[in-house]
């Protein structure tokens, strides 16, 4: 090997290139790598030269069409020492070569994190690395991590590395990616933390195994103990135990050898690394080897003062049965040998349940197995809290969606909408439905809330030609635009304070309703305590309205209440509400947050916020509307909370962009070109001339 | 898992493009007069079963006939019978060769090297582990510049043979290596060569390995012939399912357990909760791997084939993972808790307890798209944030399923 530490494997200062860096996943994790450590100088990926891949509040990554390029590209001092490669399988053998070729001298190490390279190519790319004078880890590694000089290249400690990799004395070497994180957090609970991390990968030939890696270990000095993850397959514990029987005095070694289940069975493990060579390299050929070595049986936690005297007298390590056993293993070792902790271990490995609904079956369970929820970590507990305690509504699930739909499909037949056929739809011929569905993924479920909603639509559509909202498409008509042009004008003439205001509304319902057990909005009698939420409500609102007023402050208004035209009564009503209202009444139609609503505003006047009843907008009354058709499905989980909100400003901006072609249609008819233009007398200037 | 092919398949395909000698042979369905003739010419046949399995000869299944009635009736017989557990997909007669020397050779890629290496024995046609390292040579073989006769032939020299038949075998050897390395095998055994009195060479038994991730073997020339399958049904559809994609593993083996439904993810993880399951008498179902990230509908067809073969029968559904490094745990899970409810729906009620561990990105999502799904279908849960380790509830899942199997034989309140 090149390396003749640890140390030369992955340290602070090495500069990191990675191949096909704009891949998903090589791009990801080197966003997390750069956060972590800032080690990658650049990436290259054919066909992406001049790209660069951006790490948000780091800066970004040059990308490079090729390695030579970006070889000849960079300054000298920032050429990169360490490659980890990211190609597709087919790719790896060529880019390994392009690396061995432009990177002579100054590119020590090559780290293949690509699965599924053929065996032949690893054998070839040893031969290369080898004759190059240039190490290589893998194929299939997941990386290294050097938790004290906070170094890693690949995927080692996922997102967040330093959250399980504290530094420590223990070196793991393992199989497994996954195992070097899964080990490292074991040990936190034995009070030890990690010297160095590495997956070796697990493919048939691994290209620098345990036999390699044990020397370096057995002499760092950050090292103190070595923890062994071992799969069947390959030679190469044979040896290492021949050559830890050459060391004078041995690190102690904790070793986990898995895959005996399989063996006898025509079962292929998890890794390619598995397929058994010979008997010489089955698991339990390799327990053998280690228990010979150790020259005690596996560690029975059960036995602990034993295995603390065996451990004491014969100083080699031990093997453990089960993974959490490293735990009492390594605290064994360390009483055994007297060897300091790295920290003050961390609270004991133990099942530790965060949701737990035995029912039934809890009752008749013995003690130990009926559990009871823990409390759940941080950062966890909050979001749980927040997310799965709430009741309402469902989080958000994310994935690429590129090419993808929930909403609509069409199989070059059919188009549909949430599985429902657009033909059907139009034989049925209400516009409205089509939309709710469209819009809450689930068909309405009752027969008025389309009617309700399309008479929202129609009181959307305009209220005349001086809102902003028509004042758009006109102007946009008198500049001579097309029809499109004019409903973006419309729409861009929207917005929080104008048309939007139902979302802040929904939201405050949900906020509100949230709490309660209601299920069904249009229920007469699941009716919460209505004037209890009206007075909690007015309450906190005065007092936050003192707060502000006496601060100086603007205060915030209560969503969709009051219109500045009718606002001229004692008690006001917006017209388009009562019609709603009115259909509601006469087919004897109840909804929750429109009650809520009325109340809210009689409240907020008796008890002295404001000085009239004000509208309940018909805003409000749209948000009450759709609120009571999402409501079901939010306490379902079948939508989140942010489509429910969405809800009402999308149905406002429906029903205005229609008014505004309409308004559009009629000035491009009839009003003159540039008629919305403000002449220049009539505008002022509200600065100082300044030249 | 590697593609395979036996004996058969080499004499058909494979000898006579690499110009490696071997017996003539006729495969049945063959006529009585075709039988006649050719035992005519040999003098004998040795009849074998074409099938997958190892240690044919020990098993009893290749029987040795030099008389045509007797070959027919041993043909049709070794077409008919399992080999150890393996039904044949057919039987062939091939030319009995009286060898004076047996010889055993095999390429593989070796842990040792990490390279080829070519292994010889003159003690060919017995069980390869049998024979001492004295009696064997392994010589490494350099991947670019290939198994060359005078190393092949260095090889038999160490092993004490010389002469004419050292430098006939170096060649066969040479041309063994050729077909290893152009169809991009990963082991390939020819046990034994055997060499007659004239000495002429036969290679009279041979196995392979391709390495599927070579693209030589997605050209090697020929369709590799298919075997009848004891593969349960589960473990055969999810193997053209995972084929079917490269977003997200789906590996399964069956395991013939009867209590877990072990949904998986991660190779070293699905490993060690299988190995203690298994030692805590969890007695899992398969073993798994649904790692890999995989997009909503992929876990969800996943999620739903492991249902549909296996949640009948289910003492305790096990849903396990270590903290994830790229696979989104809000995706997987709600792909998961779908499939659940879609197969609740299709095949009524269910209420095995369900329990569940893993870590990663969008994991309080996930959990809660599960939380929501099984408290729909009423089945018991425990959930396992990161802080336990996924073999701790491994085991715990292990007594579970215990627990209610007990209790269903009466042996708990």
């Amino acid at each position: 090997m090149r390396a003749k530490s640890l140390k030369d494997l992955l340290k602070a200062r090495d500069r990191v290139a990675v191949s096909n860096i704009t891949g998903r996943e090589a791009a990801k994790v080197s966003i997390v790598s750069q956060r972590f450590c800032g080690n990658i100088v650049a990436g290259w990926a054919l066909g992406k030269a001049g790209q660069a891949l951006n790490v948000p509040g780091v800066g970004s990554i040059p990308v490079f069409g090729q390695f030579d390029e970006l070889m000849t590209s960079l300054p000298e001092k920032k050429r990169p020492n360490k490659i980890v490669v990211y190609s597709p399988p087919d790719a790896v053998y060529g880019d390994v070569k392009e690396v061995l070729e432009h990177g002579q001298k100054k590119v020590e190490t090559i780290f293949v994190i690509t699965e599924h390279v053929s065996i032949e190519v690893t054998a070839k790319l040893k031969a290369l690395t080898e004759q190059a004078g240039v190490d290589i880890v893998g194929c299939n590694t997941l990386g290294v991590i050097n938790p004290h000089e906070s170094a890693r290249v690949g995927a080692i400690g996922a997102d967040a590395p330093d959250e399980t990799f504290r530094k420590g004395s223990v070196c793991i070497l393992s199989n497994s990616g996954n195992m070097v994180n899964t080990i490292a957090a074991y040990l936190q609970a034995a009070g030890l933390g990690i010297s160095c991390g590495i997956s070796t990968g697990k493919d048939v030939l691994i290209l620098t195994p345990s036999r390699d890696l044990l020397p370096l270990a057995m002499k760092d000095p950050r090292t103190r103990i070595i923890a062994l993850y071992i799969e069947p397959g390959g030679a190469y514990e044979q040896e290492a135990i021949e050559y830890l029987a050459t060391v004078r005095k041995p690190k102690p070694i904790l070793v986990y050898v898995s895959g005996r289940f399989a063996e006898g069975r025509a079962v292929l493990l998890g890794h390619a690394g598995a397929v058994v060579e010979g008997p010489n390299t089955s698991a339990s050929r390799k327990i053998q080897l280690f228990d010979d070595y150790f020259g005690m049986p596996v560690f029975d936690p059960e036995q602990r003062r034993r295995f603390v005297s065996l451990l004491a007298e014969k100083k080699r390590g031990v093997r453990v049965n089960t993974l959490h056993d490293l735990v009492p293993a390594a605290q064994a070792l360390i009483d055994a040998l007297d060897i300091k902790p790295d920290f003050q271990a961390t609270r004991p490995i133990a099942l530790r349940p965060w949701f737990v609904e035995l029912g039934a079956l809890g009752r008749k369970l013995p003690r130990e197995l009926a559990l009871y929820p823990t409390t759940i970590p941080e950062p966890y507990g909050s979001l749980v809290n927040q997310h799965v305690k709430s009741g309402i509504g469902r989080l958000p699930t994310r994935q690429p969606m590129r090419n993808a739909s929930h909403a609509s499909s069409n199989d070059g037949i059919t188009p549909r909408i949430y599985g429902y056929s657009v033909m059907n739809l139009m034989k049925k011929g209400a516009f409205g439905e089509a939309v709710l569905l469209y819009w809450l993924g689930h068909p309405a479920k009752q027969g008025f809330e389309a009617r309700l909603f399309e008479m929202g639509l129609i009181a959307s559509l305009t209220n005349g030609p001086g809102t902003i909202s028509a004042q758009g498409p006109k102007l946009s008509a008198s500049a001579g635009n097309s029809p499109n042009t004019a409903m973006i004008a419309t729409l861009a003439a929207i917005g929080t304070v104008h048309g939007g205001n139902g979302q802040e509304a929904a939201r405050m319902l949900v906020d509100l309703f949230g709490q309660t057990k209601m299920t069904d909005p249009y229920s007469r009698t699941d009716v919460p305590d209505l004037d209890a939420l009206v007075n909690a409500f007015v309450n906190k609102f005065k007092e936050k309205k003192a707060v502000a007023k006496e601060a100086g402050l603007d205060y915030g208004k209560v969503p969709c209440l009051g219109h500045p035209v009718f606002n001229k009564e004692t008690i006001n009503y917006d017209p388009r509400e009562r019609v709603i209202a009115a259909y509601m009444e006469q087919h004897k139609l109840y909804n929750v947050f429109h009650d809520f609503y009325h109340r809210l505003a009689r409240a907020m006047m008796d008890s002295g916020v404001t000085n009239k009843v004000h509208a309940v907008n018909v805003d409000a009354a749209l948000t009450c509307i759709l609120m009571g058709m999402a409501w079901p499905l939010l306490k379902d989980k079948k939508i989140t909370v942010e489509r429910a909100v969405d809800l009402p400003f999308l149905a406002f901006a429906l029903g205005r962009v229609a008014g505004g072609a309409g308004e559009y249609l009629d000035h491009r008819e009839s009003g003159a070109d540039m008629d919305m233009r403000v002449p220049v007398e009539e505008c002022r200037y509200l600065g100082r001339i300044l030249d | 898992m590697s593609a395979r092919i036996g004996e058969l398949t080499f004499l058909r395909e494979l000898a006579g493009r690499f110009k490696i000698p071997a017996p003539d042979y006729v495969v049945e369905p063959v006529t009585q007069s075709d039988v006649k003739a050719r035992l005519r010419k040999w003098g004998a046949g040795i009849v074998k079963p074409d099938v997958l399995a190892g240690k044919r000869g020990k098993a009893g299944a290749v029987r040795k006939a030099s008389e045509y009635h007797e070959a027919i009736q041993l043909l049709k017989k070794a077409a008919a019978e399992q080999v150890n557990g393996q039904q044949p997909r057919t039987a062939y007669l091939a030319q009995a060769v009286p060898a004076d020397m047996e010889l055993f050779t095999a390429i593989t890629y070796d842990s040792r090297y990490l390279s080829p290496s070519f292994t010889i024995s003159l003690k060919g046609g017995v069980d390869i582990e049998s024979v001492p390292d004295s009696d064997k040579a392994t010589i490494p073989v350099d991947v670019f510049k290939g198994l060359n006769a005078y190393q092949a032939s260095q090889a038999l020299s160490r092993l004490g043979l010389q002469g004419k038949l050292n430098s006939s075998l170096a060649l066969c050897f040479v041309n063994q290596w050729d077909m290893f390395i152009s169809t991009g095998m990963q082991t390939c055994e020819i046990n034994p060569w055997r060499v007659n009195k004239d000495g002429r060479i036969f290679a009279c038994d041979f196995k392979a390995t391709f390495d599927e991730n070579n693209f030589k073997f997605k050209d090697i020339g020929f369709t590799l012939p298919e075997y009848p399958t004891t593969e349960e049904a589960f473990d055969e559809e999810m193997r053209a399912w995972a084929a079917s994609s490269h977003q997200g593993q789906a590996h399964v083996s069956s395991l013939g357990g009867k209590k877990i439904l072990p949904i998986l993810f991660g190779g070293g993880a699905g490993t060690i909760v299988i190995e203690t399951l298994a030692q805590m008498d969890g007695d899992p179902m398969f073993l798994s791997d649904f790692g890999g990230n995989p997009p909503y509908e992929r876990m969800k067809k996943t999620a739903e084939i492991c249902f549909r073969h296996k949640l009948k029968e289910a003492a305790l559904l096990l849903i396990l993972g270590g903290k994830a490094n790229n696979t989104q745990i809000d995706v997987t899970f709600a792909a998961i808790a779908d499939a659940l409810e879609e197969w609740a729906a299709k095949n009524g009620p269910i209420s095995i307890p369900v329990v569940i561990g893993r870590g990663g990105p969008g994991l309080v999502q996930g959990f809660a798209a599960m939380k929501k799904a099984l408290e729909n279908l009423g089945m018991p849960y425990v959930f396992f944030g990161p802080d336990t380790p996924i073999t701790l509830a491994a085991a715990y899942a292990a007594r579970l399923a215990n627990c209610g199997a007990r209790k269903a034989r009466g042996e708990l309140p």
